[in-house]
């Protein structure tokens, strides 16, 4: 990976960051200016960046976004909920994106399909909100907007109906039958190149032609053709629609820099037997028929086919029949065991009708039985598939906007183009709703509305075929429908200026230059906005560079420790005091070099608990939003600071503990009005730093934990036996929630509820030295106190010394240190105990934990050292041989073969060189 | 020049650019009914190919590659 890419990747994911939580700050004050342009500027530059590389998909989704909020910014589009929720998912499409290129180096073809999805939704964002508001937009006359209008719905409908498989040559369509019952996927790919494509430099053609897999292509025009003197030749409007057998990956690899541009369809084999050619006079074939069925019914598929092929020799093969028994015959090689298939095409020898697959086969998509159908429209009209509700209110909603168009007055020569506009509008309707039929019939009206100079055609046909109640009940279930309507009439009448008397080409280059003075205006905004984000004077380091600079300040700490010795020896055994004195006053200057240093590496390890607290705003208004509760989230101390590790180590608890309360901590609003509470509850994370602890709480006003439930619950999963239940306190009750294993939710939801919750969550804790509380009220709420060590880099501990080796203990754990008489000592059963002050405190000896066989050794009056230790909420003492000074080190976690020994939390190196090992007082027992 | 005109004929050669759409464009409309000769046309850009459609011309002669004249003929063969 280039470092390009890298620095790419860490940039994108602290906009990301940024992005998300801006979103959730506009959520409060949507109409703050200043928001929304930084929102803008952190879109428009992670877009910016994103161009740097191929990775077309993240660019699209950006650049939507990006437009969508420059809409936003400029008033155009309103903030919303809606709104924030697409963008945020978006950019969550685009994180997952950079988790995809930093695991693979790149993004895979498959999201090419996503990314258009995404995109698509942003920008029908901004279309629906602009085409509401559209009441400024006086220069998009009618035409854009219904053509706008029609366009938005044709790639609705039009695969639906239009599949012309029956214009694919029989040959074509027979290899391509072969091919997919050889195993290959059939895909139908309708190809639409924007119209401005040829000034970018692509050749549509040669893009369609290259397509893999492809076995039959074809080119039909969008619009009928201008007149020759009018037609320009560099505005693309031709589709390209064809049949391929790639895979469906390979395909969108090889359309992903355009996938809103093509469109899939998967195509049933079957779909592609339709004979066709001359009927020859009608159905005369009914000996055959029968014969073929009979036999079709005996298993007899082999006589079938002698009769099909000694009747293919007999006629002319251009005949409807001869298509058909061609068809036959490769059936029945292909796949003769399917018998329905078979005997439908030779029952449509009966009546040279094309066989309605979609019927027969049940299962195949509806997609390619509406093709199937389209196909047999030649044959039987009327057969189109009806069309979905929505597309039916889309289809309402723009004939509905031709109505109004045609009611208007027709004043100059030039609004003649409306009704041209009009019946290409609906031409288009009929064709996307399967009544392909009847376009002539509107061009005809067209023609003569055009040749009068009136409306009155046109419209006497739209009432004749669309009936109006019929719609009016469709655009009343479409509220925007009517909405559409109006906004495309408005502005038809406003627009009667003499400006527009120009003709079309001279206002549409006036249009664009006011586009384009548009655009360099946005721009040199842009430039301003983003000079402002230089300057920054943070430094982003890897943090190995920073594991690499504690590293070697550890070893510094040791070799200055090394320092004393030296003037030790240098007195004692070469005798040169003078040298000795020089030596310690020079450790004296090292050390605190040194021990500056390592606090300032420390200051760079360390970082704000916001880090973690970040992402509470998003969560929390997430899971509350699915569960239907209200609540406030209130972060206080975000700048208290820890050691990296630490606050890493806090995430995944926190966020649990956040879920927790969500789900079983907040009661809905209805109980809490009830309960006599505001309906929207507070949850309160806190972070302070006391002495060298970072304490965070986690504070709600829910319902709180029941201790009697509790106590049932523990008892049931066995966690507490029946003289416990009895005997525990209410707050010893609460806390049983951390045990391994205990949940109370009655019903396991995807947020919590599975029983590992909060035993997790006190592992997590205690492994970075830390601890958890929890204090409960019954209906008033619940408080978590999780106390942290601030650094995790100097641990202190005291040196114990066993079988004249030593031993590090954190001093976390240590107790006390006693000097116990061995007369003191009892044993009870094989176990040894003391009592100290009045407490029995059992007794282990280290070397037996660690597998040494020497015996505790005491000293001279005969008493034993004592460490007692904390472990659990007990305390146990340690036989040791004797004690030594406490220390700070560095501990090392154990590595490699090592990491599985329990007994150890790690090593340090001592100032002598020696190596100290620490002691894992949990792993011991 | 791809394109070689003749006097009521154009023949076109290897692969016709987007560049040679506009002198299409002009030599056609000077000529209604001109025929097209595309059995030497390896490929041809689509402006080329819009400016053919419009002009509902007739071919003399297809391509070579059987596949470049399937694409060709769903656009030209069947005038509209």
């Amino acid at each position: 990976m280039s470092p390009l890419l890298e620095q790419f990747l860490s940039e994108a994911r602290d906009f990301l960051q940024g992005i998300g939580e801006k979103l959730m700050q506009l959520e409060n004050a949507p109409d703050d200016v200043e928001l929304m342009t930084e929102l803008f500027r952190f879109v428009h530059t992670l877009k910016g960046n994103s161009g740097l590389f191929d990775f077309p998909e993240m660019t699209r989704v950006l650049h939507a976004g990006e437009d969508l909020m420059d809409a936003v910014r400029n008033g155009r589009v309103a903030y919303s909920q809606q709104l924030a929720d697409r963008l945020l998912d978006a950019m969550d499409f685009v994180g997952m994106l950079c988790d995809e290129i930093e695991a693979e180096g790149s993004i895979g073809a498959a999201y090419a399909a996503d990314s258009a999805r995404l995109a698509e939704s942003l920008r029908q964002l901004m279309a629906s909100a602009e085409k509401a508001g559209a009441v400024s937009a006086i220069e998009e006359a009618a035409t854009p907007l219904v053509l706008t209008a029609a366009a938005a719905t044709a790639p609705l409908l039009a695969p639906k109906v239009e599949l012309p498989l029956a214009e694919i040559p029989e040959t074509a369509r027979m290899a391509a039958y072969r091919s997919a019952r050889a195993g290959n996927p059939l895909h139908w790919l309708s190809y639409s190149p924007a119209e401005e494509c040829f000034f970018n430099g692509d050749d549509p053609f040669f893009q369609a032609r290259q397509t893999p897999g492809v076995v039959w292509g074809g080119i039909v025009a969008r619009a009928p053709w201008p007149p020759l003197a009018a037609m320009d030749a560099y505005r693309c409007l031709l589709d390209f629609r064809l049949l391929t057998t790639a895979p469906r990956a390979e395909i969108d690899e090889y359309y992903r820099y355009m996938p809103e541009q093509i469109k899939l369809l998967p195509v049933s084999p079957l779909a592609l037997v339709l004979p066709q050619g001359d009927p020859n006079g009608g159905p005369v074939y009914e000996d055959l028929v029968v014969d073929a069925l009979r036999n079709l019914r005996g298993g007899d598929v082999s006589a079938v086919a002698r009769a099909a092929r000694a009747m293919l020799e007999l006629s002319n093969p251009d005949l409807w029949l001869s298509s058909a028994l061609r068809w036959l015959l490769l059936l029945i090689e292909c796949e003769p065991d399917n018998h329905p298939a078979l005997a439908a095409l030779i029952e449509s020898l009966r009546s040279l009708q094309p066989v309605d697959w979609y019927l027969l086969e049940q299962s195949a998509t509806p997609a390619v039985g509406a093709g199937t159908a389209a196909g047999a429209t030649e044959a039987a009209a009327g057969t189109a598939s009806p069309l979905a509700a929505e597309e039916a209110a889309a289809l309402a909603a723009i004939v509905a906007a031709q109505r109004a168009i045609l009611s208007l007055p027709l004043g100059a020569p030039w609004q003649l183009g409306r009704l041209r506009a009009a019946g290409a509008a609906l031409a288009g309707c009929l064709r996307a709703s399967g009544r392909g039929e009847a376009v002539h019939e509107v061009e005809t009206a067209t023609a003569q509305s055009l040749a009068c100079g009136s409306a009155q055609p046109l419209s006497d046909w739209l009432a004749h075929h669309f009936a109006p109640a019929a719609e009016s009940a469709a655009a009343a279930n479409h509220p925007s429908a009517s909405a559409v309507a109006t906004a495309a009439a408005r502005p038809v009448a406003t627009a009667s200026g003499g400006a527009n008397t120009a003709s079309d080409g001279d206002r549409e280059s006036s249009s664009g230059r006011r586009a384009d003075d548009a655009e360099s205006d946005v721009k040199f905004g842009r430039r301003a906005e983003d000079a402002a984000a230089a300057g920054v004077k943070s430094v982003k380091v890897d943090q190995a560079k920073i594991d690499r600079l504690m590293n070697l300040i550890g070893e510094i700490v040791v070799a200055k420790n090394a320092l004393p010795y030296l003037a030790g020896r240098a007195e004692t055994v070469f005798g040169v005091r003078e040298l000795a004195r020089e030596i310690k006053a020079q450790y004296a200057v090292i050390n605190r070099i040194a021990e500056e240093m390592q606090d300032g590496i420390m200051q760079i390890r360390m970082m704000p608990v916001s880090f973690v607290f970040q992402r509470f705003p998003r969560l929390v208004r997430d899971i509350s939003r699915k569960l239907g509760k209200e609540v406030n989230l209130v972060l206080e101390g975000e700048d208290t600071e820890a050691d990296k590790n630490i606050i890493e180590a806090l995430g995944d608890p926190l966020v649990h503990i956040v879920r927790n309360s969500l789900d079983h901590g907040f009661e809905l609003p209805e109980l809490r009005r009830a309960a006599g509470k505001p309906p929207a509850g507070t949850l309160t994370i806190r972070a302070t730093q006391e002495s060298d602890r970072v304490v965070i709480e986690i504070v709600d006003d829910g319902k709180g934990i029941d201790p009697a439930v509790i106590k049932r619950k523990a008892y049931e999963k066995g966690l507490i036996d029946e003289t416990a239940l009895e005997r525990i306190s209410d707050q010893e009750a609460v806390n049983l929630v951390f045990a391994a294993g205990f949940s109370t939710a009655e019903v396991v939801s995807d947020l919590s509820g599975r029983g590992v919750g909060m035993d997790v969550v006190r592992t997590a804790i205690e492994k970075v030295n830390g601890a958890i509380s929890l204090e409960s009220q019954k209906g008033k709420g619940t408080r978590l106190r999780l106390s942290l060590p601030l650094s995790m880099a100097v641990t202190n501990v005291m040196i114990v010394e066993s079988d004249a080796q030593i031993f590090g203990v954190p001093m976390d754990c240590v107790v006390e240190t006693v000097r116990v008489p061995r007369a003191d000592i009892r044993s009870i059963k094989k176990s040894l105990t003391t009592v100290l002050r009045g407490r029995i405190i059992p007794l282990k000896s280290t070397n037996a934990l660690l597998g040494l066989a020497a015996p505790p050794l005491a000293n001279a009056e005969d008493e034993l050292a004592v460490l007692v230790v904390r472990l659990g909420d007990e305390s146990v003492g340690l036989l040791v041989d004797d004690f030594r000074e406490t220390v700070d080190i560095i501990l090392k976690p154990m590595a490699g073969v090592l990491a599985g020994l329990p007994a150890y939390s790690g090593s340090a190196l001592m100032g002598d060189g020696s190596v100290l090992m620490v002691l894992n007082i949990k792993g011991l027992f | 020049m791809p394109i070689e005109f003749r006097k009521n004929q154009a023949l076109f050669t290897e692969v016709v650019s987007v560049e040679d759409a506009e002198g299409l464009l002009e030599w056609l409309q000077k000529k209604p009914g001109a025929r097209i000769d595309l059995s030497a046309c390896m490929h041809l850009h689509p402006a080329n190919l819009q400016v053919l459609m419009a002009a509902s011309v007739a071919i003399v002669a297809w391509p070579a590659d059987a596949a470049f004249t399937g694409w060709l003929r769903s656009a030209l063969a069947a005038p509209p």
